[in-house]
């Protein structure tokens, strides 16, 4: 049996005197579209910093295919493939568009100091990819135009997109999204579902997605995690989740 | 005449290594880390030079300009070694908790070298050989010292460390989920200012003739701050114009001080009142133009200026969304 | 056992010294989270107005050379006018270096280079005016006596008069300063501001208002501060941001911003420099900087601060 693309086993996170996690444990399947979901301050957001190791975890153990990432710092984790984005959009501001999709090839490429700086051997070629990579990514996110405008100059729903293009140079193999559908429309809400699902097909992607948005996370996800107060109250394929009275008590007065 | 070339020259060289400064403060903060370190390392490279001329080396007349090199290497080197250990134990802080740390660097060096036999104690180390007969040939080791690091500073810039240490300046959390090795970039970026700073040290030591704990100091900091501030502190031309135009700046008012038509408390402040100047002047770039006086929208301004003199394709001027550099 | 006492009590004295200045610094940071580098000018520019107050007159150097102004007020009273003078330039500062800055909501770093310049072009204008030479108060302390003898014998432990007030002035202030901030009124409003500005503004809160008081608090502590100190030993244009380059060391290691704190990081690094054995006694300016370099790298809150926790 292959082994989880991420798994995560009995992961606690306390803060003080707060349990932000308690104790959950699930394993994602590879080429998942994987939701979690839950009220606010459920523990959604410190379950992807556990995941990315930006938080460590109080107890418990991380998995990614089938290795222990448990201790792996944030860097680790983004060499291994795994990428994210972030609730409140952490884009280099000052950098271009196109800059900040550069850096997400950054562990991926090789040139040093002195090799870059004077453009020996494979450095000078490594920066043309590099840069046609990035010109890529960044005219699949529909932002070819704005490839030179400063990140911060750009609208919010190009930020969003430029978050996701910055994630993919990454070359990931697990892509973790943090509220993908912020601040859109129904309209636009409809067309990222159909994005997400052709994203997967064609980047070959795990997906793990936190949402508020519970219609776009049913419609979407082949299984969804609902944490509530830091703990894992249900697990399954959405129509059962919906059902569940846990998940319902949950969300008493919350669109459903 | 060759008076005043060899006191214009002193100006010149100075006015050189100020700018070279100033790029050793601005490489720590391309990585985001304000260092007011440089000092430390500008004493440790002068005091290298020091020793090595007047203890290690036995020269009669001319100083060989090999000898100058072999202490560039270590200057270098030493400079590198204590920078590494200063970056990596300075790894955890960051805004005014690393600046705190690195003025408190400063002060120990300070310190310690006011008490050391081989750095001469109170006294420091006079009569330094010199490699150069008048002060404007020191231009020859300036010179080729600012351009090199100027050059290797504006295609840092453009390539994937630089690109790397831009990210942990803007998000250093971000950087870090992007792949990027946080340690490495913000220490690589501190032991390059140290080693620049180092470098600058023996140049001026051999200028300058001697050396002491003053070189050490709280002043010199704040300086290069103000190159830097004052000058530009989103691109490398901003240290560069910074430290050439404010070293220059005090020597400029002293000339003025010498016009007949000035009163004497006017002549009077021209002549001892630079540091007023510089004070204000740093307060109000903080105030008024915080990114200093240099900026990347400037250059992009001048770039478009030049471009449509030189009548490059007649096509219309549009309005351009800002642009990043 | 006696030169023990005598140490400790020298490190005290130095202690209180630095705890004097530490307050106003510290206020400033526990309201604003700056650090006000012009504390140490506005300090020296204290000193300097109750020494014209007391009739003394400037000497050779300087623009305003045997200046004298034709006041000659006894020193406590020359002390306290300082004292609000300096509190007032301390509200003048805050106008023009950091309202701005506050405003646009700047990077703190860029706000202490503010006060940086601000404070290097103060105390030159000093330099200028009064020239670089250095001032003494002279034995203005009328009839009470130079110092105080304890355990008598043939080497008694010697105190200072000037000593003993000074660490009981530092002493009153940060009792009453804790009073203020934490009992009445004006202090609740300060606290809120230092929690939070805007929601401090949107409850209502002149902001403006309080953060224009603490710059003059911290101002009439700077001003007491300096002239007390500079009654102590002599004074220069420079000695203020000489003592506020050590005064950074103290307010980080009692924690920034706590007020207590400034007392105990004083006290402690005086005494830390005044157990220095007498071989390394050159070595002496180096102990604040090395405490500090090590408070920042093990215990960055200080003694008395709390550890921040950063929200992802």
């Amino acid at each position: 049996m292959t082994a989880a693309a991420v798994e995560v086993s009995g992961l606690t996170r306390r803060f003080g005197g707060v349990t932000a996690v308690d104790g959950v444990s699930f394993a994602v399947n590879r080429g998942e579209v994987f939701g979690i979901i839950g009220p606010n301050g459920a523990g959604k957001t410190t379950l992807f910093n556990l995941v990315t190791g930006i938080t460590p975890p109080t107890s418990g153990a991380l998995f990614h295919d089938g290795t222990d990432i448990t201790s792996a710092r944030p860097y680790h984790v983004a060499r291994r493939g795994i990428a994210r984005t972030f609730q409140n959009i952490r884009l280099f501001a000052e950098l271009s568009a196109l800059e900040n999709v550069m850096i997400g090839r950054h562990c991926h490429t090789r040139s040093g100091l002195f090799s870059g700086v004077f453009g020996i051997g494979a450095a000078a070629a490594e920066e043309r990819a590099v840069r046609q990579r990035g010109r890529e990514l960044l005219a699949l996110m529909g932002l070819a135009t704005k490839a030179h405008v400063k990140a911060r100059n750009l609208p919010y729903g190009d930020q969003r997109r430029l978050e996701i293009a910055r994630a993919l140079a990454l070359d990931p193999k697990v892509l973790l999204l943090d509220e993908p559908a912020a601040g859109m429309n129904p309209t636009e809400k409809a067309a990222l579902s159909d994005f997400l699902r052709r994203l997967r097909a064609d980047f070959d992607l795990t997906l793990l997605i936190i949402e508020h948005h519970v219609p776009l996370v049913m419609g979407l996800c082949d299984r969804i995690a609902v944490l509530d107060f830091g703990r894992l109250i249900a697990l399954g394929d959405p129509e059962t989740v919906r059902r569940d009275p846990a998940v319902v008590e949950a969300y008493l007065g919350e669109e459903g | 005449m060759l008076d005043f070339l060899n006191s214009q020259g002193t100006v010149y060289v100075s006015m050189v290594l100020g700018a070279v400064l100033g790029l050793s403060l601005y490489l720590p903060l391309l990585a985001g880390q304000l260092s007011l370190a440089s000092p430390g390392f500008y004493a440790l490279g002068g005091f290298v030079a020091a020793v090595m001329s007047t203890k290690t080396f036995d020269v009669d007349g001319a100083y060989p300009v090999p000898l100058v090199l072999v202490e560039f290497v270590v200057a270098a080197a030493l400079c590198g070694v204590l920078a590494f250990i200063v970056g990596l134990a300075a790894l955890r802080l960051s805004g005014i908790y690393l600046a705190l740390a690195t003025i408190a660097f400063v002060e120990v060096l300070r310190v310690f070298s006011l008490n050391l036999e081989l750095t001469g104690g109170a006294v420091g180390i006079f009569a330094i050989p010199q490699p150069f007969g008048t002060q404007l040939s020191y231009l020859w080791l300036a010179g080729p010292l600012l351009i090199a690091a100027a050059l290797f500073t504006w295609r840092l810039e453009k390539v994937r460390v630089g690109r790397a240490f831009a990210a942990v300046r803007e998000d250093e959390l971000a950087a870090a989920s992007m792949g990027v090795d946080v340690t490495r970039a913000k220490i690589t970026a501190f032991v390059l200012g140290g080693v620049l700073a180092g470098l600058a040290g023996v140049i001026a030591a051999h200028q300058i003739n001697t050396w002491s704990h003053r070189q050490a100091s709280f002043d010199a900091s704040i300086a290069y701050l103000a190159f830097v501030l004052i000058g530009g502190s989103r691109t490398f031309l901003g240290p560069v114009a910074g430290g050439l135009f404010l070293t220059y700046l005090p020597e400029w008012l002293r000339e003025q001080a010498k016009h007949e038509f000035l009163p004497t408390w006017a002549a009077e402040f021209l002549r001892t009142g630079r540091f007023i100047v510089y004070g204000v002047l740093l307060a109000a770039s903080c105030v008024f133009f915080p990114r200093g006086l240099i900026t990347p929208e400037l250059l992009d301004r001048l770039k478009r200026i030049g471009r449509r003199r030189s009548g490059s394709g007649g096509q219309s001027v549009r309005p351009e969304p800002e642009v990043a550099t | 056992m006696r030169l023990f006492l005598q140490k400790l009590l020298n490190g005290i004295a130095i202690g209180s010294v630095y705890a004097l200045f530490a307050l106003g610094y510290t206020l400033v940071f526990s309201i604003l989270r700056v650090i006000n580098f012009a504390h140490g000018a506005i300090f020296t520019v204290g000193c300097y107005l109750t020494y014209a107050l007391t009739g003394a007159a400037f000497g050779r150097n300087g623009q305003l050379r045997n200046a004298d102004l034709p006041v000659e007020l006894n020193f406590w009273l020359a002390l306290a006018l300082g004292a609000l003078g300096a509190g007032v330039l301390g509200i003048i500062v805050e106008r023009l270096a950091f309202r701005p800055l506050r405003r646009r909501g700047s990077d703190p770093l860029l706000t202490l280079v503010s006060s940086l310049g601000v404070a290097i072009a103060t105390v030159n204008i000093l330099q200028y005016l009064f020239g670089a030479e250095n001032y003494g108060f002279g034995e203005t302390l009328g009839s009470m006596r130079a110092s105080v003898e304890l355990a008598g014998g043939e080497l008694p432990v010697v105190i200072r008069t000037k000593q003993i007030v000074i660490f009981a002035v530092s002493m009153v202030m940060v009792v009453a300063l804790t009073a203020v901030v934490n009992r009445t009124r004006v202090g609740k409003g300060l606290r809120a501001v230092a929690e939070d500005v805007t929601t401090a503004t949107l409850l209502g809160i002149d902001t403006d208002r309080l953060i224009r008081l603490s710059f003059f608090l911290s101002g009439v502590l700077g001003g007491i501060a300096g002239a007390l100190i500079g009654l102590a030993g002599s004074f220069n244009y420079q000695f203020g941001v000489a003592i506020g380059l050590k005064g950074l060391a103290v307010i980080v290691l009692g924690g920034l911003g706590d007020i207590p704190g400034a007392v105990v990081g004083g006290l402690v690094i005086g005494v830390a420099e005044s157990f220095v054995p007498a071989e390394y006694n050159a070595y002496k300016d180096a102990v604040p900087f090395v405490v500090l370099l090590v408070v920042l790298l093990v215990r960055p809150q200080g003694l008395l601060g709390r550890a921040q926790v950063q929200k992802v």
